[in-house]
């Protein structure tokens, strides 16, 4: 695959290799490559899904189900792409999802990460009542949600906008945010913003300046999330809105189905083309979380 | 903190009250608006994502450009998600003016709250002359017509001429020589049948088919009106003769894991011979390599029992609706009137479905050939039918029945406690 | 710095938005959810006042299978725990501590979450499918024939069939969480314990696990309540079947809502997942006590 170049650039700061072998012959370096192995023989279990979707995306039913399921595709069927972007209008559900996911994250990366600031370091009394509170948003079973959610949403008129899709997103990322967030704001040494708070910082520059950029990594993990989740997301999406003009990536692919007859290697075009952004935001961000590292080493 | 805490609890109570008072229905949308000169939207969400022929959208843009100022502005939804929003947004009311809807149990909760508009005072213009016998019967509920059908189902045994002729098989006609059928492909490895039972309703196709054949129209139809019993020997016989098939090895012994879309893919790859399904999968063959080699028949009858072969499973079951909560009735009414008539004869043409409304007017030689042998041979001339049970039976009574069903399949009860179960858990719940 | 820690004006500013968003859109509708679970009610007409009912239906003179599907819910929870994450701790562990390709491996062994569940769903089906599923080929290849089986088909199978499939699926999720953990522990420590001598798996146990509980307390939390509230994959590989034999509450729940239309038996069960949920997480949070501090 074409991450296989990724390996060559790769710089690792601390290399299990490299120290090993300063020491030729011994156990260390048979683990080294037991491990190896085993990491390699995993990352192909890994990326087989991504491989299939590839293959898939090029077939039809008749080869899907039964026909050829695991093989290449007999014919290189590049008309699920056609199909993909001349049904519906793909360019400008792109936008939307492009739109919705990033207010999303940018909205709730603000809230959740002074949230979970307020919870684990400022003095109140209800700090682990609220976070109980906040938590209470993992639990709920999504699908009960969906006509209080619409009536809700209804009396604020907002049904049939972004707004009602970027609030619910925001809404259930918050919770997951803030108690990720809050297990990184403890492993920040408090003697940072002490020393911060002697200089005479206010509470904003401290959060601002010197907290933030401590939890980038965290912020970074948590932005993965949060995208993943609302860019997939589909109930909502579907119920939520009726216009053409807003709807969603997922909603517009998951549109080439139908009630009789499925056209599944559209399906597979359609998600391969929501994927690979997904992919691309991934890297970006988790090489975030690598760079980190560096931010980390800044101690104080 | 208690400022806080307090202005929290103020908000919290403040919002409850806002959002309980607006579980009633919008108070505003019930005023009828009937200036016709007035330029109106009407808002229609259907289920038509995959319309590769363009079917529904083409209708409304033609409507559209009759009707300058009846605008029918129309979103489309994946088929389970369509179900969702629909069911939120009647519950929410907020439906849209049109709304495209299945008959039978899936509307009766919409008419018992009183979200769709009945129909009779709009009908008597020589709408009902228009329709075919029997259109509307799966949409009238207590002697009322709220939606209009345009397509309406039934049930064929797909047979694969080919396979057939190859292993030297005659089609069945009574469930003897299925049954001697299945065991004799069976014998040359062939698999006799396809049934997507992951998906529950197509094993319930087969069951519904054969009960329709051991107790004939009226019984079947009492029992769903829960006017008489399932506990009959007759519907026992039925689930008896399911097994017999599924023990013969009529079906994959993955038949609970395979989808339907998976097992109508193995029959229009020409591996499995047989295949008892809807009308709406005849488009779906014939856009295959099969076209040409498919023949749709009777379901076979079975010897002794009271079905008789002019009965079919079906009946209306897409339909147009009418919110009771529009602020356009009569237009949306005129509108419905002109979409059901339309897609009843277009969908016929396109193999998606058999009309509802007479068709005299469109050209024989157009039609998809299968739609055309499934209406001419199981459709004209019957003496009765009886709707997929799912159609009939609501939400609740029909999950309850796709359940047994799927039990029989799994061999998990006897034909006996499937007949005794349904009458205590379908017909004794109500 | 106490003082700034009670500023009232900069704690609203950095709660109250999130409690105003947080309340109207989740909480306000588990208040509807506790108000419909007390009704007999269809979802549409007017609906009858039955008081604790539905939750009693819920256990006592079940008939749906509830409780079934919450044992099942429970073995989720229990090998997410224990099989899980230990592999997505090993896997971030080892990737964090910088392996050759760690860049390549992080991003390739967190494919399985971002690929759309409907995809890993009809890519699962297949492997487990009877006649060229790779599970059964590579069982023949090896001459285990004999253990072949059915495996979405057979009501013995299906469960621990699907519940592979999600564990599979989401280490990755787990792993990226502890690897950024991991990642944000000072170098300096590693540093000054390698010139000590230590080996990787000392280190591992004795530095950087125990940094890490605050995260991998996050994990065991998202871990249980992800077992209680698993749909998505369920609902694509076998939605509850063959003969409800993977039934979770929620796959029940949604059938119960949509299917059913029974709305306030339906919400019954989504109070029971909420508080079944809350309840786990209070006691997971208890066992493991207090954080370290520095």
């Amino acid at each position: 695959m074409k991450s296989g170049c990724i390996i060559v650039k790769e710089n690792a700061n601390v290399n299990l290799e490299v120290r090993s072998s300063k020491s030729p012959f011994n156990i260390k370096k048979i683990l080294g490559v037991i491990l190896l192995a085993f990491f390699g023989i995993y990352a192909v279990i890994q990326l087989y899904p991504l491989f299939w979707l590839l293959l898939f995306s090029f077939k039809d039913n008749q080869e899907i189900f039964g026909g050829n399921v695991l093989g290449l595709p007999g014919v290189w069927r590049v008309s699920n792409y056609v199909t993909v972007f001349t049904s519906g209008n793909v360019g400008i559900y792109f936008m939307n999802s492009v739109i919705v996911t990033a207010v999303t994250i940018a909205v709730s990366s603000v809230l959740l990460s002074t949230c979970a600031y307020a919870i684990v370091r400022m003095h109140w009394k209800l700090n682990n009542v609220f976070l109980t509170y906040i938590l209470l948003g993992m639990m709920v079973p999504l699908h009960a949600t969906l006509l209080p959610m619409f009536i809700i949403l209804r009396n604020m008129n907002l049904l049939d906008s972004y707004w009602s899709l970027i609030i619910p997103y925001i809404a259930f990322a918050l919770p997951i945010g803030i108690f990720i967030m809050t297990g990184f704001v403890k492993g920040i040494p408090k003697e940072i913003e002490e020393a911060a708070c002697i200089d005479g910082c206010s509470i904003y520059k401290i959060f601002y300046h010197i907290v933030l950029p401590l939890l980038r990594p965290a912020l970074s993990t948590v932005a993965i999330f949060t995208f993943l989740s609302s860019w997939n997301e589909l109930m909502f999406a579907n119920t939520f809105i009726s216009s053409d003009r807003l709807k969603t990536l997922t909603v517009g692919i998951m549109s080439l189905a139908g009630q009789h007859a499925t056209d599944w290697g559209a399906i597979g075009a359609g998600l391969m083309i929501s994927t690979v952004p997904t992919l691309i935001i991934y890297i970006l961000l988790s090489d975030q979380v690598q760079k980190s590292l560096i931010v980390g080493a800044v101690k104080g | 903190m208690k400022s806080f805490a307090k202005i929290g609890s103020v908000f919290l109570a403040v919002s409850l009250v806002a959002g309980l008072s607006a579980c009633s229905p919008a108070s505003s949308s019930a005023n009828p608006a009937s200036a016709s000169n007035q330029k109106v939207t009407l808002t229609f969400w259907n289920n038509y994502t995959n319309d590769p022929q363009h079917i529904m959208a083409d209708t409304i843009t033609e409507w559209n450009t009759k009707n300058p100022n009846i605008q029918i502005n129309a979103s489309a939804t994946e088929n389970n998600a369509y179900k969702l929003k629909i069911k939120t947004a009647i519950a929410a009311g907020n439906a849209p003016d049109i709304i495209y809807t299945w008959a039978g149990g899936f509307t009766q909760p919409f008419v018992q709250a009183n979200k769709i508009l009945a129909l009779d005072s709009y009908l008597n213009d020589g709408t009902k002359d228009k329709m075919l016998t029997g259109a509307l019967t799966n949409i009238t509920y207590d002697g009322k017509v709220y939606g209009l059908t345009y397509n309406q189902q039934a049930g064929a045994l797909y047979c694969n001429t080919q396979l057939f002729d190859k292993n030297g098989v005659k089609i069945p006609t009574t469930f003897d020589e299925l049954l001697a059928a299945v065991k004799t492909f069976k014998s040359k490895g062939v698999t006799a049948m396809t049934v997507g039972e992951k998906d529950e309703w197509p094993g319930m196709w087969y069951f519904d088919m054969i009960a329709l054949r051991e107790t004939g129209a009226q019984m079947s139809l009492d029992a769903l009106n829960k006017k008489a019993s399932y506990n009959q020997a007759p519907f026992a016989d039925a689930a008896g003769k399911l097994q017999d098939l599924v023990k013969a090895g009529a079906f994959s012994a993955n038949v609970l894991s395979e989808t339907r879309d998976q097992s109508v893919a193995e029959f229009t790859q020409g591996k499995i011979p047989m295949y008892f399904s809807g009308n709406f999968d005849a488009s779906m063959i014939d856009a295959s390599s099969l076209k040409g080699h498919v023949t749709a028949v009777k379901f076979p009858t079975i010897t002794g029992s009271k079905g008789v072969d002019t009965e079919y499973l079906g009946g209306g079951a897409d339909a147009l609706a009418v919110s009771a909560n529009s602020k356009y009735k009569d237009q949306a009414v005129q509108a419905i009137k002109f979409l059901a008539a339309t897609y009843s004869s277009r969908m016929y043409l396109s193999g998606g479905g058999l009309p509802e409304w007479k068709y005299d007017d469109i050209d024989e030689s157009k039609i998809d050939p299968l739609s055309k042998q499934i209406m001419s041979t199981i459709v004209q001339g019957s003496t009765g039918s009886v709707p997929a049970w799912d159609l009939y039976l609501t939400g609740n009574d029909a999950q309850t029945h796709y359940d047994l069903v799927q039990s029989l399949f799994g061999n998990q009860i006897t034909p006996q406690q499937f007949a005794e179960q349904m009458q205590s858990k379908v017909n004794g719940n109500s | 710095m106490e003082k700034l820690l009670r500023d009232k004006k900069a704690l609203l500013l950095f709660v109250f938005p999130t409690f105003l968003i947080f309340t109207t859109i989740i909480i306000l509708p588990i208040f509807f959810s506790l108000y419909y679970s007390t009704l007999k009610w269809d979802g549409f007409s007017q609906g009858v006042f039955v008081g604790i009912n539905n939750y009693k239906n819920l256990f006592m003179a079940n008939t749906d299978g509830f409780p079934r599907s919450v044992l099942n819910s429970f073995i989720l929870a229990v090998v997410s725990v224990c099989i899980q994450l230990p592999l997505a701790l090993f896997l971030a562990l080892v990737l964090s501590r910088g392996i050759k390709g760690e860049r390549f491996f992080r991003t390739v062994y967190f494919i399985p979450v971002i690929i759309s569940t409907v995809v890993i769903g009809q890519l699962c089906m297949k492997i487990f499918d009877p006649d060229y599923g790779i599970v059964n080929v590579i069982l023949k290849a090896i001459g285990l024939g004999s253990l072949q089986r059915m495996w979405l088909a057979d009501p013995k199978t299906a469960l621990g069939a699907v519940f592979a499939a999600m564990l599979w699926q989401y280490v990755g999720y787990h792993m990226l969480l502890m690897y950024a953990s991991a990642k944000s522990i000072s170098t300096d420590i590693f540093e000054a314990a390698t010139i000590d001598g230590a080996s990787e798996a000392r280190i591992a146990f004795s530095i950087t696990i125990p940094l890490m509980k605050p995260i991998l307390r996050v994990c065991v939390i998202f871990a249980v309540v992800g077992s209680f509230k698993a749909f998505d994959l369920i609902f694509v590989m076998t939605g509850g079947g063959p003969l409800h034999s993977t039934d979770v509450p929620t796959t029940l729940m949604y059938n119960t809502i949509f299917n059913r239309s029974q709305y306030g038996y339906g919400s019954a069960m989504a109070i029971f997942i909420i508080v079944e949920c809350l309840v786990c997480t209070v006691l997971i949070q208890k066992a493991f006590g207090k954080d370290i501090e520095y």
